[in-house]
């Protein structure tokens, strides 16, 4: 179903092309998260090629280069924009390339000495300003952008995986599995969720590992969202299940699991689509909320929601810090719900309809 | 139908439950004061003095020693300034709603208490805190009796509770039966005030005597900083104290109230002046508590609290970080150009709180202690201070600062230094490097540990630290706590490496608490000094470090029993050379000064604070001039300026 497109498919698509604004912001964030994919070659503090001696070197996605690779007294990593300013000063044939900000998330450059915020300067190489420990906002928000992206697809997928087999099961299967399931997520999903997140992110041992934590914390966040998704997938699948095609599926004597997965899914998928865009703004939403509040991702992992914190903490005197961390922010969820809209308007059966 | 059914009970199930928690919940409020049965607890309170007459005794004026030599604090200089004002409201915030108005028990130990007991409450006899004597508080005159371990009081004959009720004697023995009584659940004063103090002696209303068990080297100080308690207040006293006491102010000795009226749960409480304070004109008190009002607003953001400051909503904003000092408040600011806000950095001689790496010894790794040497190596805290504090503060240098002859006079902490620290680290067989940079040895094991904080505010310096460790091949992972989850981790001795500080005080530094074996383990050592394997880690103790050592022990049981000064600051000289090199401490940084900045109408006397101040309003010297106010108020509608007004108050810097 996924590789040859049946004709319905290819006329939502063509719908989706057709409509521009969602069209252009989809594609705008596939580069996005195809620049940030390659986020180590853009924005960091390695650099991308180094040519000491005559031999050359390519530090980006390689094991750490001590100080003592190219010639410096020190055991630890590479200070190479020093390094490049040093040859420089030096007139040494020796030369590399660094990124176009040579900045990575995680150090301070403080110039005057002093960790403070400073204002965006491109001689400095500081496009958005530094943070209010002197490390470069654009390389923050980069990476951040990156696991806030990465993510938001994961918990997407993880949450419809579940919702998706509970809910067309619920709605399949009816009968006393139905009830039953329909109590727990109502219990469920009366659990507050964000107070959960909270007191579960707080006796997590502190001896794992912070990607393990980014882990525990998607796991956390879908354990507690996974519900909303049923509902829609158990009425889709009620109503689907009565159908013809349904009951000559099973008469040629299709097992419960095909006729769910390749009969019934493929025709309810239209529904789950429209969702999709604004599961991923939702998710994008709460990471950001959870790191505002402090329970998000462990620091000093790049994130919007602590830039944020740090901006309305400093509102008067680094302004520039809420500016483009809330920019941001605002230009992602507007792009993906820029989307979102897309997709339901092409995925909308009643396109000639005149109630709209 | 199963559905049906459940659809229609589950209303009447949830209507039952909402009565039933609004309910409780009536119960829980004022309710309980009022409609609970009154009690007596004259008849226990008897029977405990009965049950200890060796604690308890009661003589008449005959049995008083002869020729006691009273002082009385003669010659010490006024506090605050003369020029001092009464009237006005003082607007502060506090960052949390207290949970109680009760001194003592669960709950009580918020950032309140100060406002209705450390700063307000004077004590039989106060420490001057510029010339380090004492002068007279609810006592007229004492007499100290080194030999027989005994102070005795003369009270003042004028001293009342906030309720018109006179002070006497049976109030200060009533205290020790409410501290050891059961009923305040607070284990801490339980233990205290039954170990520390052995005896209280009434001679008649206005004469007592208190007894220690052991004489040590200025022992009246804790007999003369004793407060009473009040006995008809307490006369409720029972197992329902927690809840009883919740919301009621006790009476105090001092010049503020809190009125029923004047709690808004949630958002402000208010502190009341006595108009006839029984204080108001004696030499120490009558420049001092003069704001009619003192109105303390719940903001719980800092960044918020300032921007209420810069309104002119509060008076005073305590600017200790540079970030406040420099980029929010900094001296070319509007206000403070146009002399409407002034600026005061004060230096204080205080012992120092204890802001360090406390690195736990029960850990794999960290039990080594040259590997901790290599940790102390390891830390740039010269950037830290340079970079984050600007320079402002220094370097700490012992596990006790600030405590006069007691500190250690030459001893300084390691500093910054890769080629030492990798030689310790090479000790424990951490020579090479893996792919990220951190050491390895050969078993596999990467050279990282957690560093964790109770304080989100200082976040960045870990983050300073870690990024600085990496040169020398250590990792580590930085995890900000809340404060509760923080200091709960250090107590319960389940952090690798915490930053935190422990407060400190008196005129010696205490070492037991901290550094001896009875409170890291449940017995440490076998008789013969060595380590029994059987011990068990004891938590809820503020020996963070874990650290039992032998060697400590009999140094602090030898610091314990010293009966000279002398003595005492010796042995604590080389207690604190031992854990140099137990290296399980790293010192962070000390701060010299208090920084703050008050709108001009909010006065300050001439030499502004004194040495021994912890927050610049701890002594009430200010006043409040609303004249002043008015015609800052006209100016700044009208654009006209004042001189500025930033001061350094340097006369008691410590070199």
């Amino acid at each position: 179903m996924m590789i040859t497109l049946n004709p319905q498919t290819q006329k939502k698509l063509r719908r989706f092309k057709a409509i521009k604004r969602g069209y252009y912001s989809f594609l705008l964030i596939c580069l996005i998260l195809v620049l940030t994919a390659f986020a180590e070659l853009l924005i960091n503090s390695r650099a991308l090629l180094v040519s000491y001696e005559g031999e050359w070197f390519f530090p980006t996605y390689t094991q750490y280069h001590p100080g003592s690779d190219f010639g410096e007294d020190y055991a630890y990593e590479t200070r190479y924009r020093e390094l490049r300013a040093q040859w420089q000063a030096d007139g040494s044939d020796n030369w590399m390339i660094m990124p176009f900000v040579p900045y990575s998330p995680y150090e301070s450059d403080a110039s005057s000495g002093v960790f403070k915020p400073t204002a965006p300067s491109v001689a400095k190489l500081h496009y958005l300003g530094t943070d209010s420990t002197s490390r470069d906002i654009l390389a923050r928000l980069f990476y951040g952008i990156r696991i806030a992206l990465l993510f938001a697809l994961a918990f997407m997928v993880v949450v419809y995986l579940i919702g998706i087999s509970i809910g067309c099961a619920m709605g399949f299967f009816g009968g006393v599995f139905d009830l039953l399931f329909q109590r727990i997520i109502e219990i469920w999903s009366n659990v507050p969720f964000l107070y959960m997140v909270i007191i579960v992110f707080s006796v997590i041992p502190n001896s794992i590992s912070v990607s393990t934590r980014i882990g525990i914390l998607l796991l956390v966040m879908v354990l507690f969202s996974w519900t909303s998704m049923t509902y829609y997938m158990r009425t889709e699948t009620y109503k689907e299940k009565s159908r013809d095609y349904v009951a000559a599926a099973r008469i040629i004597g299709a097992s419960n699991f095909r006729i769910i997965f390749k009969h019934i899914l493929p025709n309810v998928l239209s529904t789950l689509v429209t969702f999709m865009p604004f599961t991923i703004i939702g998710a994008i939403a709460s990471i950001t909320a959870l790191d505002y509040l402090g329970f998000g991702l462990p620091p000093p992992t790049p994130s919007l929601g602590e830039l944020l914190k740090q901006g309305t903490a400093t509102l008067r005197t680094a302004p520039w810090i809420v500016m483009s961390s809330f920019g941001t922010l605002v230009v992602i969820l507007t792009l993906v719900t820029f989307i979102g809209e897309a997709v339901r308007e092409s995925f909308d059966p009643k396109k000639f309809t005149v109630y709209r | 139908m199963k559905t049906r059914v459940l659809k229609s009970v589950l209303p009447i199930v949830l209507g039952v439950a909402a009565l039933f928690l609004s309910a409780c919940s009536n119960d829980d409020g004022k309710g309980a004061e009022s409609d609970a049965p009154a009690q007596d607890v004259t008849a226990e309170m008897q029977a405990f003095y009965d049950d200890n007459p060796e604690f308890f005794s009661f003589k008449t004026m005959a049995d008083l020693p002869d020729g006691l030599a009273w002082e009385s604090g003669e010659g010490l200089s006024d506090l605050g300034s003369p020029e001092a004002k009464k009237g006005g409201t003082f607007s502060y915030y506090i960052a949390d709603f207290p949970r109680t108005l009760r001194r003592v028990g669960p709950d009580s130990g918020g950032s309140f208490r100060g406002w209705i007991l450390d700063f307000m409450v004077p004590t039989l006899a106060i420490k001057h805190p510029n010339e380090g004597l004492y002068y007279p508080g609810l006592a007229e005159m004492w007499s100290v009796s080194p030999e027989n371990k005994t102070v005795y009081f003369k009270l003042d004959k004028t001293a009342k509770w906030s309720d018109g009720v006179p002070i006497t004697a049976n109030d200060y023995m009533f205290m020790f039966f409410f501290y050891r009584s059961q009923h305040i659940v607070a284990p801490w004063y339980n233990n205290w005030y039954g170990t520390q103090y052995s005896n209280i002696t009434k001679y008649d209303d206005h004469t007592i005597s208190m007894t220690i068990p052991e004489a040590k080297p200025h022992f009246e100080d804790s007999l003369l900083e004793l407060s009473p308690m009040p006995r008809h207040f307490f006369k409720e006293l029972g197992p329902d104290y927690v809840d009883r006491y919740q919301w009621r102010f006790v009476p105090t000795p001092g010049a503020y109230i809190v009125r029923d009226q004047d709690i808004k749960k949630g958002r402000s409480i208010t502190l009341t002046r006595l108009k006839d304070w029984w204080a108001k004109d004696k030499k120490f008190f009558r420049n001092r508590f003069n704001v009619d009002k003192i109105r303390l607003n719940v903001i719980r953001d800092a960044a918020k609290a300032f921007e209420a400051f810069k309104r002119g909503d509060i008076d005073l904003f305590r600017l200790n970080t540079s970030e406040l000092w420099y980029e929010k408040l900094p001296d070319l600011d509007g206000d403070v150009q146009s002399g409407y806000i002034g600026k005061d950095t004060f230096y204080t001689d205080i012992p120092r709180p204890t802001y360090g790496l406390w690195i736990n010894t029960s850990k794999p790794l960290l039990d080594n202690k040259d590997l901790r040497v290599g940790i102390h190596y390891a830390l740039n805290w010269k950037l830290v201070i340079d970079s984050f504090f600007r320079g402002d503060f220094r370097r700490m240098r012992t596990t006790a600062d600030g405590f006069g002859v007691a500190t250690h006079p030459t001893l300084r902490a390691r500093s910054f230094d890769l080629d030492k620290a990798a030689v310790a680290f090479a000790k424990n067989g951490f020579v090479n490097r893996g792919p990220d940079g951190i050491l390895v040895n050969a078993k596999g094991e990467r050279l990282s540990f957690t560093i964790s904080t109770p304080y989100a505010r200082y976040g960045d310096i870990l983050t300073i630290l870690k990024e600085e460790a990496i040169k020398a091949g250590l990792e580590l992972r930085v995890e900000i706590l809340d404060a509760t989850a923080g200091f709960k981790q250090g107590k319960e001795k389940k952090h690798d490496i915490q930053f935190t500080a422990l407060n400190v005080g008196g005129r010696y530094p205490r070492y037991w608490e901290t550094y001896h074996s009875d409170n890291a383990y449940d017995e440490a050592f076998l008789a013969d000094g060595t380590v029994n394997p059987e011990r068990k880690i004891k938590v809820q103790t503020n020996n963070i470090e874990t650290l039992a050592s032998w060697d400590v022990d009999q140094l602090i049981n030898r610091y314990r029993a010293a009966t000279t000064e002398d003595e005492l600051v010796a042995t604590a000289h080389r207690l604190e050379e031992a854990l140099y090199d137990h290296a399980s401490f790293v010192p962070g940084f000390v701060q010299g000064y208090e920084r703050s900045a008050h709108w001009r109408w909010l006065k300050f006397p001439d030499d502004f604070d004194v040495k021994e101040s912890h927050y610049v309003f701890e002594g009430q010297q200010f006043w409040f001039d609303d004249t002043v106010k008015k015609e800052t108020k006209a100016a700044m509608k009208a654009g006209d300026k004042f001189p500025v007004s930033v001061n350094v108050h340097d006369q008691y810097k410590v070199q």
